[in-house]
């Protein structure tokens, strides 16, 4: 790391915060209570400080990267920007997130790749595989999915991550056919 | 290299109506015709229907009837996904005693692709988990079903009155119903296009009924029509309510233009097919009944009956010169097969695509039989079969390496290809035994005869090199 005045490279992590000894967090980075870093999660605040809310869920293989922007190497003066992440976000296995500003609710599923200049509401689902790297405020409830990014508004928040009474009662009810695939309990 | 393992780059041709250049592993092979045969040779044929998702059996007759969809699946409106049944609890009061409430079991579908649920468009959630949802009705279908009964009755009427005429004509006494008999399904009678309507008059009523006359009213025309909305141009649109030309065009009856009105519909069912040469009408292809099994009845596939070419290695091919291309030759039988390589001739019709000129091997190639047990047998002696260590690479099992000299012809080729025929043995145990001279109780089947068949092969060896 590069030797920057008054860095303050502290790792805080708040009370009831689950965070696995084998993620790698590097940088100025804040994580509030009840949020859970799966092992092998990466959170890497090099251009700046990273704030996480409360009841997040990064899983395996995320990685939240304030990284400098291409086009602007290390050595320049650049002011560093804060990341700050809301609550009750779901960062799926091996998501990518650059985006600066993500707001509650938020579900960035497996693979995903959020840009730097993308701003994610409340209630935005960025479905798998799904590269979102334009310049843009995402509203709120939006879908994106498939292989053209399609986009939807949903009417409905997704469901709570963290609600195990809600798991319980919402279920599957029809067998899965053969091409379903397993929706994680 | 994978990419010289690409079905593409060998390919065989194929002498039906049309001249067809395939890989092998879409062919197939016709062993009571002894040709390959091709999936525009042959006749398609409709086995079974079945459901994708619950894979769910249903016989013809009833896939007529629901109009070829599933009873119990959705597809999303939004993404075409199968829907699935999610189920929440809802407080809903006793219907004893009001004042309590309980939790009750509420069901709603989900797309678990694109999250569409049941409540987007306004479906109340029901309280069963399948079967209380149901599509929306059309209001024309009253008009259309009696469309259709008057064009049945016509087609009917026009087909009696054919076969009146051809009755005439023959002046035989054929009964009525022998034209009824021999109705689609046969080559005699397949469709021409002008031809009357004929395959309306299979569903039309039996002989015995009376034809009651059925008229209908043509459709009225309207001099006014209705007038756009005064802000149809200045209404700013919103993109995610409005429905996409695919979305809109998969629910013809209805094709709604707001995203709130896209409602489920049923799952298209899929069918398995059937294929029959069409020369001696022999099924090549026949899968088995129930939708879980993979496996096929007859599968008489051209992989498992002629030998097959691959290329192993391309060394840098070289405008004018000349260089040896390594391929493979495959047994897929179980006894020895003799495989002759010819070049192919100057006028040769069938050798249009080749850009290279190419040195065979003049010697005949034996492949030994494939045995399955090889490899759990370690007493087997190794067969000696002799090669010429400039023709044969190496000999693996039932598998041999050759060499051909490959002498590109044009400059800056971006794709050499080469043709040549091979020719091999085949041993034909499907044709029928031939009683011996004498006869008697029990006859020794009469070996199976060897018939020599030729395939014209065209191989992509890719660019030259810079």
């Amino acid at each position: 790391m590069a030797d920057k005045p008054n860095p303050q490279k502290s790792v805080k992590i708040a009370a009831g915060a689950v965070v696995c000894v084998e993620s790698e967090i590097r940088g100025d980075v804040t994580i509030g209570p009840r949020t859970v870093v799966h092992p092998k999660a990466r959170i890497i605040a090099e251009a700046g400080p990273i704030v996480i809310g409360e009841g997040n869920l990064i899983e395996e293989q995320a990685l939240i990267i304030n990284g400098y922007p291409e086009n602007i190497t290390p050595e320049s003066e650049v002011e560093p920007k804060t990341m700050t992440i809301g609550m009750n976000n779901v960062f799926e296995v091996g998501c990518v997130s650059q985006a600066l500003k993500i707001g509650d609710n938020n579900v960035i599923e497996s693979k995903a790749d959020v840009g730097r200049n993308v701003i994610l509401t409340s209630g935005c689902i960025i479905g798998a595989f799904c590269q979102v790297n334009t310049c843009e405020v995402i509203p709120e409830n939006t879908v994106i999915y498939g292989s053209g990014c399609m986009r939807r508004v949903q009417t409905e928040r997704p469901q709570d991550h963290r609600s195990s009474s809600d798991r319980l009662h919402t279920r599957r009810v029809s067998p899965p056919g053969p091409e379903e695939v397993q929706r994680r309990a | 290299m994978a990419s010289l393992l690409q079905p593409d780059r060998v390919v065989y041709l194929v002498r039906g109506e049309k001249k067809i250049r395939a890989p092998l592993s879409q062919l197939y092979f016709c062993r009571y015709c002894s040709e390959l045969r091709s999936l525009e040779c042959v006749s398609h044929e409709v086995d079974s229907h079945y459901c994708p998702s619950c894979l769910e059996n249903m016989p013809s007759a009833e896939a007529k009837l629901k109009k070829n969809r599933c009873a119990n699946c959705f597809d999303c409106p939004c993404c075409m996904h199968t829907l699935s049944t999610r189920a929440t609890n809802i407080p809903a009061p006793l219907p004893d005693d009001p004042t309590k409430t309980a939790m009750k079991k509420a069901y709603y579908l989900a797309c678990g692709f694109c999250r569409w649920t049941s409540r987007d468009v306004g479906m109340a959630d029901k309280s069963v988990a399948s079967g209380g949802w149901q599509e929306p009705e059309n209001p024309h279908t009253q008009r259309i079903n009696k469309l259709i009964e008057y064009y049945q009755q016509l087609a009917h009427r026009e087909k009696q009155d054919r076969d009146r005429k051809k009755m005439a004509r023959r002046r035989q006494c054929m009964p009525l119903a022998f034209s009824e008999k021999y109705g689609l399904g046969t080559r005699l009678q397949r469709q021409r296009p002008g031809a009357p309507i004929s395959s309306l008059s299979g569903l039309s009523l039996k002989e015995g009924e009376e034809q009651k006359d059925i008229t209908i009213e043509p459709a009225p025309a309207l001099d006014e029509v209705e007038p756009l909305p005064e802000d149809c141009y200045s209404r700013p649109i919103s993109l995610p309510e409005v429905t996409t030309l695919r979305q809109r065009l998969l629910q013809p009856d209805f094709q709604p233009a707001g995203a709130s009105q896209l409602h489920p519909r049923h799952k298209h069912l899929l069918m398995k097919r059937s294929l029959r040469c069409r020369k001696c009408e022999h099924n090549l292809s026949k899968p088995e009944f129930n939708p879980t099994s993979i496996k096929f009845k007859i599968q008489l596939v051209a992989v498992s009956y002629i030998p097959e070419v691959r290329i192993m290695s391309i060394p840098n091919l070289r405008n004018m010169k000349e260089s040896q291309v390594l391929l493979t030759l495959t047994n897929p039988v179980e006894n020895i097969t003799h495989v002759t390589l010819a070049p192919c001739e100057d006028d040769d019709p069938d050798d249009i695509n080749s850009t290279a000129k190419v040195v065979v091997p003049g010697k005949q190639l034996v492949l030994a039989g494939k045995d399955a047990a090889a490899e759990y047998d370690e007493l087997a002696e190794p067969q000696d079969f002799q090669d010429d260590p400039d023709v044969v690479a190496f000999r693996k099992s039932n598998k041999i390496g050759f060499f051909i000299k490959v002498i590109p012809q044009k400059e800056e080729d971006a794709d050499v290809t080469v043709s040549f025929k091979i020719r091999h043995d085949f041993r034909n145990l499907a044709a029928p035994v031939r009683p011996s001279e004498e006869g008697g109780a029990a006859a020794a089947p009469a070996p199976a005869e060897s018939i020599w068949l030729t395939h014209h092969v065209e191989l992509r060896l890719g660019p030259l090199a810079p």
